[in-house]
């Protein structure tokens, strides 16, 4: 649809552009809130970035309704999608802590050649364990990420930070048009929906760190959006593309790939009981029953199962939780989590608030299509709705009724809230329509406030309140509840991040070492190293972030640093040279001073100072 | 109207590569793989690697997204294909890193299997519709 008027036009494209400045505006605001250190992005974050982004979002929404192309529409999206997803790398000087960077430094292994074979290496203890450490997910991600550091000739520090939230910014807009699209064949609500994901705190979580399970949740997204379009057609590549995505999914993650299993076969039992209703009705009714248990068991069976694969987890059904916990407690762990035991009602309810909208639309979409069992989208949305009461089961049944695993389950609600986001965009969509009918007005095209003289004067009032509801007030609501939402996705309490001096003094060392070398560190100083070295590279060696020797050397270091535990570090390790790192704001100030000296009553020599003093690195060579 | 001959350019431009008479893009995404191969041996170059890739990602983007989704708009069907081909990039080097692993000449190895089968599925695909 083209806008006729040139007038419209010529507003139109002013609003475009003073909204591309804005983005522009807030990347700017975002690259001067780049920090040294800093515990979370609100601490170094620019004042005005959260209004520009407000206004920004505002003024996305006004463009959103009006008849501009929805191509052009679509781009505007995924730069605020890349926009919001960029606070962990614009801000931190190596991105989130933890997570991300556990993967770059075995994904730098890869990089530097250090391992043959994937991140497992050859030879491991059978060739099952091979198998099963081939298909975990870091490995893809780890090619991937190589791939393109090698395509564009830079390090991969940068690609790797880059990646998840320009992948996820790109794609997820576009997964969730693609998906609205399908169940309401509307392309204003689709639109609407691939802006409202931003909505969802976990999902913008996900989107900002560089994690396998990040790139299992994209395909997981666009398995579900195949399985969709094959519920309402026959073309067989829907069907090869929806099991190839799915495949992906458990390339990428197995909590991802497990999860769109189940709903493939949840596809496949609906496909079946479309054709077998009619003739076979209570057949048809159990194997759709039947389907819905396997397909919500899969997940919690797999968790037990996973033991057999992996050493370090010990997945059980417990009953513990059912007896120890008052009611109150068991029923809002199986609804809402961990967040029972929160106390900010506003991140409890920005994290519910979405999917509780969904919930009550799809129930009335489902009760108002049973008065007409041909309607057109009615199996999508049917299909849409089980999909989400199993993730919800299966999150409530791995939360309450299990122990051991090996990951939060927190994060089934970025699968949760992509089958939810559709619905909410149709549940908006239609609460503006009732406004239009209410009103008995035009449709909401802001453009058509210049034409507002032109109306005849008993309507002007209701006109309007039409415009000023449909163009300020929703706009305004919706921006204010997206914008909001970033503050329950980036975390408000956390550790100080890898701080820029941690980082030099890794790389100072790996520029000023020509023989192997074995730093002995706290976690933070091994998170700093990993990125840079990789982590129990032989040539540059950082212990793991859980290996119990490196941790006790550390310890024994800052009790007494004497080159004994640093000769030690060195025979384990194969090596040289060794560096103990401490830094200040990571020990305290006490114990920060204490051990230093000690150091120079031991006769250690200090190698280099970083941050002001703030952080020491001693050196003792064989 | 100016959008609108703007849009049909690029659905012609995008048709004219998705045909791929006498193979003329498959060389040329060969030849990208080229220039990235040496970018990574002698020049080092970031801008030398973002052009060379930029042309191995359209070509072999168009190919992918026609190949599987010819009926869609000229935007999706290449955004999917980016996609597509993120996968099969991330598959065979996969791969190939479990095998061995990821060095220059198995890297260069990844883009060139990943050039051919783009190529073969988007003619195999072109023929199946046309004999449809």
């Amino acid at each position: 649809m083209q806008v006729s008027n040139p007038k419209s036009s010529k507003l139109l494209l002013i609003g475009e552009l003073l909204y591309i400045f804005l983005a522009v505006l807030s990347l700017y605001l975002l690259a001067a809130s780049r920090t040294a250190a800093a515990h979370t992005v609100w601490q170094a974050l620019h004042p005005a970035f959260i209004p520009t982004l407000f206004v920004a979002t505002s003024l996305l929404l006004t463009i959103l309704f009006t008849c501009e192309k929805t191509t052009h529409k679509l781009i505007l999206i995924i730069a605020y999608s890349i926009l919001i997803h960029s606070l962990f790398f614009m801000i931190f000087p190596a991105g989130d802590s933890s997570g991300q960077q556990m993967v770059l430094g075995r994904t730098r292994l890869v990089f530097d050649n250090t391992v043959l074979h994937g991140l497992s290496g050859w030879p491991t203890a059978s060739v099952q364990v091979f198998i099963v450490e081939a298909f975990k997910g870091t490995n893809l991600q780890a090619a991937l990420t190589t791939i393109f550091a090698r395509m564009l000739c830079i390090d991969i520090f940068y690609v790797h930070l880059f990646f998840i939230p320009i992948l996820w910014g790109v794609f997820i807009p576009i997964a969730t048009f693609l998906t609205t699209k399908t169940i309401s064949g509307n392309e204003s609500t689709a639109i609407l929906a691939s802006l409202l994901v931003a909505a969802f705190p976990y999902t913008v979580y996900f989107g900002a760190i560089s994690v396998p399970n990040s790139l299992g949740f994209i395909f997981f997204f666009y398995s579900v959006y195949f399985m969709l379009k094959h519920l309402s057609g026959s073309d067989s590549k829907t069907g090869y593309l929806m099991v190839v995505f799915s495949l992906f999914s458990f390339l990428s993650h197995y909590l991802t790939g497990i999860m769109s299993f189940s709903i493939l076969l949840l596809t496949v039992t609906l496909k079946t009981y479309g054709s077998e209703k009619r003739s076979s009705s209570t057949d048809a009714r159990i194997l759709l029953t039947i389907s819905f248990l396997l397909s919500a068991s899969l997940l919690p069976l797999s968790f037990i199962y996973l033991k057999y694969f992996s050493t370090s987890t010990n997945p059980v059904f417990t009953l513990d939780k059912l007896y120890e916990l008052p009611l109150q407690e068991i029923i809002g762990q199986f609804l809402i989590g961990d967040l029972t035991y929160s106390f900010d009602f506003k991140t409890v309810l920005l994290n519910i608030i979405g999917s509780f909208i969904a919930l009550l639309w799809m129930t009335c979409l489902l009760v108002r299509l049973k008065r007409d069992p041909d309607a057109k989208s009615r199996t999508q949305i049917l299909f849409l709705f089980v999909a989400f009461l199993i993730i919800v089961i299966d999150y409530g049944i791995t939360k309450v009724f299990m122990e051991g695993l090996p990951l939060n389950v927190e994060r089934l609600w970025v699968l949760r809230d992509f089958t939810a986001v559709p619905f909410v965009a149709l549940a908006v969509c239609a609460v503006v329509s009732s406004l239009q009918a209410f009103l008995k007005a035009e449709p909401p095209k802001t453009i058509y406030v210049a034409g507002l003289k032109a109306l005849p004067k008993r309507n002007f009032l209701w006109i309007l309140t039409l415009i000023l509801t449909v163009n300020i007030a929703i706009p305004a609501l919706v921006a204010g509840w997206t914008t909001l939402s970033l503050t329950a996705a980036y975390p408000q309490l956390a550790p100080l991040q890898t701080t820029s001096y941690e980082l030099e003094a890794a790389k100072y060392i790996e520029a000023n070492t020509h023989e192997k070398y074995v730093v002995i560190g706290n976690i933070w100083t091994i998170y700093a190293g990993e990125v840079i070295v990789g982590i129990n590279n032989p040539r540059a060696y950082y212990f793991g972030e859980y290996n119990k020797t490196g941790y006790d050397l550390f310890i024994n270091m800052i009790q007494n640093p004497s080159p004994q535990w640093m000769l030690q570090a060195m025979n384990y390790t194969n090596t040289r040279v060794a560096y103990f790192i401490i830094t200040e704001p990571r020990l305290g100030t006490e114990e920060f001073n204490s051990t230093v000296s000690k150091a120079s009553q031991n006769d250690l020599p200090v190698y280099a100072t970083f941050g002001n003093g703030k952080l020491y690195i001693f050196c003792y060579e064989k | 109207m100016v959008n609108e001959l703007k849009s049909s350019r690029l659905d012609a431009a995008e048709k004219s590569v998705a045909q791929n008479k006498k193979l003329i893009f498959t060389i040329i995404s060969y030849l990208a793989i080229l220039a990235i191969f040496v970018n990574l041996n002698n020049i080092k170059s970031p801008l030398v690697g973002l052009i060379a890739s930029a042309f191995f990602f359209v070509i072999n983007a168009i190919f992918l997204g026609h190949a599987f989704l010819e009926n869609e708009i000229l935007f999706f069907r290449f955004t999917f294909g980016v996609l597509l081909l993120v996968m099969l990039l991330g598959f065979v080097g996969w791969l190939i890193m479990i095998i061995y692993n990821l060095d220059i000449i198995e890297f260069t190895l990844v883009l060139v299997i990943t050039t051919t089968l783009s190529s073969l599925l988007n003619r195999r695909m072109k023929h199946k519709s046309a004999s449809q």
